[in-house]
């Protein structure tokens, strides 16, 4: 049980429709094209609907009209943010230089932030973890070791244009099957993971819909 | 037999729901008799002695934010480690920077109040938008200037810096990594724990090794160890469907193998009757 929809009207009306569409985006694999397309639309449909609500009701009233209705003095920077806001809904009538300006902002603050971020939380603890070893000598050493060997074979695999020795040869039919293990034992995990969403979906259409299952 | 299977398209994706509807029928019917087994419970261990960590009457963060698409895979989990910080004692708040976290959060709270948690002790923050930055602003900051919270979050308006624990339910847009690099740089104190789908477990593992995560769930199987270890038996997914699927799935590779590895499976080569 997904245990999202509730047991009054409501909630049979929301499972109903949603045992509904998964049975229309189903119905796709046995030609049922125009109803997997019509689940599509609904799904963008209501994407869309949903994300206006939200930026209406948690940010564009809250954080921005209710502070200037309440306060218009003293939020200068939210008259800014109305102005930013004002420029990129008129940016298609608007000069280019001048629509560029919210969208300019978006983007380089973002950029910074993802920037910044990315340096001080990943690049530098990680170069940190994986270039030195926590002690050279014992398991660490044998575990950089092991992973220097596969390393290498692996990249032997993807030894294109050049003239391959014997031992060469053997070593880039090594990585190659290391290259398959390695594929094959993540394509398992994510089998399992994909059969944990078809599982939840079977679950729902039989217990929440028809209550054939606890 | 192959070439009339291949006539079929639908058939593959037919037998598989048949398979998984009639082995969780049968696993319904026979109790829980088959297990989903973990060679390796490390990762659910590191979470639960996270958990012992926490002081009395902990403030917890849930940073709320996993795909629609996938969130399916991971909801027992989310709601095993959900259950047991209430049991705990924890009070817990709920947070999303992502408009479909917003969602899933929202319908969580909503059923956690319905299945009887204390409301005084389950606060839902809502929507903060800006990605990265609404992340960065709220390390100091939840709610707008002044704003009130219920007396167990009064501290909440702190920001995120105040809490003891952050729970991390992650998606592609934002997920742990994007909380360690915005937010475990500014609180490297707290301690933070993730629960993500399988197809990030490669982006976030790395963060356990050095530390900015204090425990990983990540796969289905350590979400199961994990429910299991905390006593939510109904967490744990049904094992026979996944196992009948599994075979079916084998079965479709083993056909792919079979098309792709036969000597007249030439690419333009027709076969005899349809030259005909």
């Amino acid at each position: 049980m997904n245990g999202f929809a509730g047991t009054d009207a409501a909630g049979t009306a929301a499972t109903w429709v949603a045992a509904a569409v998964t049975v229309g985006v189903w119905s796709y694999f046995a030609g049922g094209a125009r109803i997997f397309r019509l689940a599509q639309y609904l799904l963008a449909g209501l994407a869309t609907g949903y994300l206006v609500v939200v930026s209406v009701r948690e940010v564009l009233v809250p954080r921005l009209l209710l502070p200037l209705a309440a306060d218009p003095g003293g939020v200068p920077l939210s008259w800014l943010g109305l102005a930013l806001v004002a420029l990129l809904v008129a940016g298609r009538w608007l000069p280019p230089l001048a629509a560029s300006v919210p969208v300019s902002l978006l983007v380089a603050a973002t950029a910074a932030f993802a920037l910044g971020g990315a340096v001080v939380g990943t690049l530098l603890p990680q170069l940190g973890a994986t270039v030195l070893p926590a002690s050279a000598a014992g398991a660490d050493l044998a575990s950089a070791l092991l992973g220097l060997a596969i390393t290498g074979l692996v990249l032997f695999t993807f030894l294109h244009g050049v003239r391959r020795g014997r031992v060469a040869a053997a070593a880039a039919g090594a990585g190659q099957w290391l290259l398959l293990g390695g594929i094959g034992g993540w394509l398992g995990f994510l089998l399992v993971s994909r059969l944990a969403l078809l599982l939840d979906r079977v679950r729902f259409l039989l217990g929440d819909w028809l209550g054939i299952v606890r | 037999m192959i070439e009339r299977v291949a006539a079929r398209p639908w058939l593959w994706p037919a037998a598989l729901l048949a398979v998984v509807a009639a082995a969780l029928l049968l696993s319904d019917a026979a109790g829980s008799w088959l297990q989903v087994a973990n060679p390796d419970p490390a990762r659910a261990t590191e979470v639960t002695a996270a958990l012992d960590g926490l002081p009395d009457d902990a403030m917890v963060l849930v940073g709320m934010d996993p795909d629609l698409g996938t969130y399916p895979e991971i909801r027992a989990t989310v709601r095993a480690a959900l259950s047991e910080l209430l049991e705990r004692g924890a009070r817990i708040a709920f947070v999303s920077y992502t408009p479909e976290g917003r969602a899933a959060a929202a319908a969580e709270v909503e059923r956690l109040i319905a299945g009887g948690a204390d409301a005084g002790r389950v606060l839902d923050l809502g929507f903060v938008a800006g990605a990265e930055a609404g992340l960065v602003l709220s390390v100091t900051q939840f709610g707008a200037a002044g704003a009130s919270f219920p007396a167990a979050f009064a501290d909440a308006a702190a920001g995120i810096a105040a809490f003891d624990m952050t729970l991390v339910v992650g998606g592609l847009d934002i997920g742990p990594r994007t909380w360690v690099e915005q937010v475990v740089t500014r609180v490297p104190d707290m301690p933070v724990l993730a629960v993500v789908p399988t197809f990030l477990q490669p982006e976030v593992a790395p963060y356990l090794r050095t530390g900015q995560l204090a425990g990983l769930l990540a796969t289905v199987r350590d979400g199961a160890t994990f429910a299991s270890g905390v006593g939510d038996g109904e967490a744990q997914p049904a094992a026979l469907p996944m196992l009948a699927g599994m075979l079916v799935a084998l079965g479709v590779i083993g056909r792919a193998l079979y098309v792709v590895r036969r000597p007249d499976a030439t690419p333009g080569r027709r076969e005899p009757d349809e030259q005909a």
